[in-house]
């Protein structure tokens, strides 16, 4: 096309007499303008109904989950039993897997002064929202304290007080195919339980007999897993041999982190993969489809399992170690709290405490699918669930430990995990000691 | 004079609203990041932040994994610039043809794009495992050992690249479109009466007349691999050993996760000017004449 | 060769490269029409690329998902931001395009650089200051603090810079001459030229808004008010997570921005009227 031809083809449409085309035009643009107009309006009359005299409630869940489902259902119970004296208006956050998107919420909201009377969080964030004076201590609100269990209360306590309440837990067990131990010689009925369990050797003995069978990696760790995995599934191995990350007082972690307790642990770890048993890049869903005999896995395995009815599966407890055969398991999950800039406190301390009761956290296992928060609870769902859930039920009562409670919890857990993932790196990484040593450095440098 | 101040406050008229949504939702925030460079900003407690000048820039100096990261990004950098591009490039040449069916290959390329790196990761992370993975078996096939790929420190970089390559071409793709079909006609049926090769075509013809565009991919494409931040978290999570922890993805972390604005955005400004400095060079070394 | 066999090698060569670009597309697919465990089961075959052998069990997932989750809002409200992000990028850019290509003013050369710059800027490392910025300015929990922040860019001026600074300056002179102002020149002239740039950044801003996610849960507290993306990152974190499920909600949230690029790419192409540009 011409210069020549674009310009005698602009020039057409300037003319009168294509006066449809301007005149279309200028409506087009009215058009747009109101719209544009009409959304700014709109935009700045709606401000969301506030009920200044409500508690509001945050949740890091969308009002279609079961979850969220079950919360509105005991905000709706709370609000009938309260009428006239107080009132809760909820409001669901869906989160991405790791926290992000409702934290980051949260986060901008403390920027701005908009936090919520009661917010969710999760148990690692204990610490650290209370060292910043985030949230408010909670033990006089809470009349059901000797109910719930000891990982509940050791998650929500910081510096002798208790910060935040955990409505439900979570738990790890090893869950294994019964077909394939069978194939392997292994005779079912030797099996721990959770009143006795294996040691590390016995289990290594399950994992040699297996690898013998099937010549290939037996056993899903999770060894890949991005999440914060690494840190919940593996520390209880370092606390069943009685060692830790960092000392009582959380000062430091040398001569703890790098003891000869965690160099047995780390060696114990290192060696599922070095003789084979494990893999650091399991197959996604590899036990669903029988690849591998033994997996970790939790309440949610159970979940999935339902989607591959061809593999019969039962769930043994955690191994312990060796030296002192304390079983020892993982725990966690996410808490109520109340923050520390609400002007309604006893409203909000009431709240939780009716959120915390036996019949709230009933509602709540049960719809989740998770393990109970409290003896209470325990009761009530026995016999709701299945076998393999009570397993680890039994177990989470019994033996589960809360993550550290720190406020520099993410770097020290980040330090943690990368300890685990390097120690799978065998090659390089063959002196655990020095690796170790180089660890504590890390961890002394973010807790000072 | 009178025209020209005219012609000034038309310009600002047309640039007004540009301005003012850049200036709040861009320009105000950096500002605010670079300030939070010079204080001790914890994320919980916004109001005990102080002023403590340099201190966080004496730090990141001594930070072995920011060190990390920038030989990864610089590695990342140099290796996904010719390929991504030329991929890009070459993708735009093959579709820019009239062709039965050419519309199927166009969407083809841009997929891509498109798709969620959920469906991305999950894929990938499938076929390159190391005992399991399809391309594995392929090259166990054809004679080659298996490759660790992602699990292994030397790899994971590098296969990063690649992914990364092959998700983002057709974005380049479709903007290399827009520029050759900027070319007029009217150049190539001269030079065919010249009797010019198709070779020929491709260097002296098209290469030039796309300058203006290649520049700007070349340009943002440098920016948006330096700012690579998605496929480690989601793919690696900056392992093994901190191979593919890049200076974004770590001022995340610590900013987000680690909840140290302050140290974080000491990063995100020296990396910047970092950023800054390379791009300069590299309009140079092209001789933008535009700007 | 002959000039056939050639074309046969060309096809050939392009449906096997288009064939590594687009199975993950594929996959994803297929995967939302077969059930939860024949997913992983097939990983390693062809069944992989193949949905369910019984087309019953095609759209179950997809009833499953509906009646879970309430994905007809969410996608609403996905369309009626990108389409206002499209429209509000197409004239805010090409009117920032305009003046850089068309105007001489003081300061042009300064502020260009200094938008340039602005480029470097990672978008993670900004937002929560941008949310403070909302929140200052009293926007929180609108539908326009979704859409704000994205309809300016500079890339995107970029572009149209460019493309405007290919129109003539005689056809703009000749169209003043007849009395027509700046306003009328833009509308009438430099964006009815510009189709592919108005096709290329319409496409690429409709895809960013899409595909945003973190942003629209900062800001947003009415979950009726919320996009596709924040429901698929609910799905993918709602226990039990269903894979083929997943794969649902992203098919539906991925195949309209296919759709858009297919419109969109014909404008790309046709450029001036479509009689003589690029090769043939």
């Amino acid at each position: 096309m011409k210069p020549d031809d674009i310009y005698s083809f602009c020039k057409q449409l300037h003319y009168p007499r294509w006066g449809g085309t301007i005149k279309m035009r200028k409506i087009w643009i009215s058009v747009v303008c109101a719209i544009i107009t009409s959304l700014i309006i709109a935009g700045c009359s709606q401000k969301g109904s506030s009920n200044d005299d409500a508690v509001s409630v945050w949740v890091h869940t969308s009002n279609e989950t079961p979850e969220g489902k079950a919360m509105q259902k005991i905000i709706d119970q709370f609000n009938e039993k309260y009428k006239g004296e107080y009132e809760a208006k909820i409001e669901f956050i869906p989160r991405s897997g790791s926290g992000g998107g409702y934290e980051d919420k949260i986060n901008a909201a403390l920027t701005t002064n908009t936090l919520p009377d009661v917010l969710t969080l999760d148990g690692p964030n204990t610490a650290a929202y209370a060292e910043a004076g985030m949230i408010a201590p909670i033990d006089e609100y809470l009349t059901n304290k000797d109910d719930l269990l000891p990982s509940i209360i050791q998650q929500g306590t910081y510096d002798g007080k208790m910060y935040a309440v955990g409505y439900s837990e979570s738990g790890v067990g090893v869950f294994y195919n019964k077909q394939m131990l069978k194939d392997a010689g292994v005779d079912l009925t030797t099996l721990p339980t959770v009143e006795n369990p294996w040691d590390w050797n016995q289990f290594i003995d399950l994992n040699e007999k297996l690898v013998k069978k099937f010549d290939r990696p037996v056993i899903d760790m999770g060894f890949n897993d991005k999440s914060e995995w690494l840190m919940y599934a593996f520390t209880p191995f370092l606390w069943s041999q009685g060692g830790n990350i960092v000392s009582e007082d959380g000062a430091t972690a040398n001569g703890v982190f790098n003891n000869e307790n965690a160099v047995k642990t780390m060696t114990f770890i290192q060696d599922m993969i070095k003789k084979g048993y494990s893999t650091i890049s399991p197959v996604d869903k590899g036990f669903n489809t029988g690849e591998y005999a033994l997996k970790f896995g939790g309440s949610w395995t159970i979940a999935e399992m339902e989607e591959y009815p061809d593999v019969e599966y039962g769930i043994m407890p955690y191994p312990t170690s060796p030296d002192t055969n304390k079983l020892v398991s993982p725990s966690g999950s996410w808490q109520y709290a109340m923050s520390a800039t609400s002007d309604k406190k006893e409203a909000a301390g009431t709240l939780i405490d009716f959120m915390t009761s036996t019949e709230s956290l009933t509602e709540i296992t049960l719809a989740n699918s998770v393990l109970p928060a409290a003896y209470s609870v325990i009761e009530e769902v026995k016999d709701k669930v299945s076998d393999e859930m009570n397993i680890l039920i039994e177990q989470n009562a019994a033996s589960a430990h809360a993550r550290p409670v720190l406020p520099e919890y993410p770097q020290v857990s980040r330090i943690f995990q990368q300890t685990v993932s390097d120690v799978t790196y065998y090659e390089e990484n063959a002196n655990i000691q020095t690796l170790l040593d180089d660890k504590v450095t890390q961890i002394d440098k973010v807790l000072k | 004079m009178n025209t020209t101040k005219k012609e000034s406050l038309a310009a600002y008229g047309f640039l007004a609203p540009a301005l003012l949504l850049l200036g709040l939702f861009l320009v105000i925030p950096a500002l605010l990041a670079i300030y939070y460079a010079f204080t001790d900003y914890y994320l919980l407690t916004p109001d005990k932040r102080q002023f403590v000048g340099l201190a966080n820039f004496i730090e990141i100096f001594k930070d072995t994994i920011f060190l990390q990261s920038l030989k990864n990004i610089v590695v990342f950098v140099l290796c996904v610039i010719p390929v991504q591009v030329g991929a890009a490039l070459g993708l735009a040449l093959l579709i820019n043809k009239q062709r039965r069916g050419n519309i199927f290959f166009k969407v083809a390329f841009f997929a891509p794009v498109v798709l969620s790196l959920v469906v991305i990761s999950v894929l990938w992370l499938y076929l390159l495992n190391p005992s399991e993975g399809l391309i594995n078996s392929l090259l166990v096939n054809i004679g080659f050992d298996a490759q660790p790929f992602l699990s292994s420190p030397k790899q994971a970089m590098y296969t990063i690249v690649f992914v990364s390559a092959w998700q983002g071409a057709g974005y380049q793709m479709l903007i290399f479109l827009a520029g050759l079909q900027n070319i007029p006609g009217t150049v190539y049926e001269a030079a065919k009466i010249d009797g010019v090769s198709k070779w020929q075509n491709f260097i002296y013809i098209t290469m030039p007349l796309l300058k203006p565009t290649s520049i700007l991919i070349m340009i943002t494409t440098l920016i948006g691999a330096f700012k690579l931040i998605i496929q480690p978290m989601v793919m690696t999570q900056g392992g093994p050993m901190n191979s593919t922890i890049t200076p974004v993805y770590y001022i995340y972390q610590t900013g987000f996760s680690d909840r140290l604005i302050g140290y974080s955005s000491a990063m995100t400004v020296l990396f910047g000017i970092v950023i800054a400095i390379v791009t300069l060079i590299q309009s140079k070394v092209t001789k933008e004449e535009n700007i | 060769m002959s000039k056939h066999g050639r074309k046969i090698v060309e096809y050939v060569f392009l449906i096997f490269l288009a064939c590594i670009f687009v199975f993950p597309l594929v996959w994803m697919i297929v995967s939302s029409m077969k059930p939860e465990a024949s997913i992983y089961l097939d990983m390693n075959s062809i069944k992989a690329l193949l949905p369910s052998y019984n087309p019953s069990e095609w759209f179950q997932t997809y009833k499953a998902l509906f009646s879970r989750f309430n994905v007809l809002q969410y996608v609403w409200n996905s369309v009626f931001y990108a389409a206002i992000v499209t429209i509000g990028s197409i004239i805010v850019n090409g009117m920032a395009g305009y003046a850089f290509a068309k105007f001489q003013f003081r300061g042009k050369k300064f502020l260009f650089g200094l938008l340039l710059v602005l480029l470097i800027v990672p978008a993670e490392t900004i937002i929560i200051t941008q949310f403070t910025v909302a929140h200052g300015i009293g926007v929180l929990n609108t539908r326009l603090a979704v859409v704000l922040p994205m309809m300016a860019s500079m890339f995107f001026i970029y572009l149209f810079r460019n493309f405007f600074m290919a129109v003539p300056d005689e056809i703009i002179e000749s169209v003043k001459l007849d009395g027509a102002n700046q306003w009328t020149i833009f509308w009438r002239i430099m964006l009815p030229m510009s189709k592919p740039a108005i096709a290329t950044v319409g496409t690429l801003s409709f895809i960013a808004s899409w595909n945003d996610y973190l942003w629209p849960l900062m800001v947003l507290t009415d979950t009726s008010k919320f996009p596709l993306q924040v429901a698929i990152t609910n799905i993918n974190t709602t226990e039990p997570v269903y894979t083929n499920q997943v794969m649902a909600i992203l098919t539906v949230s991925t195949i309209p921005l296919i759709i858009v690029y297919i419109i969109a790419q014909k404008y790309i192409l046709q450029g001036l009227g479509g009689s003589g540009t690029g090769i043939k």
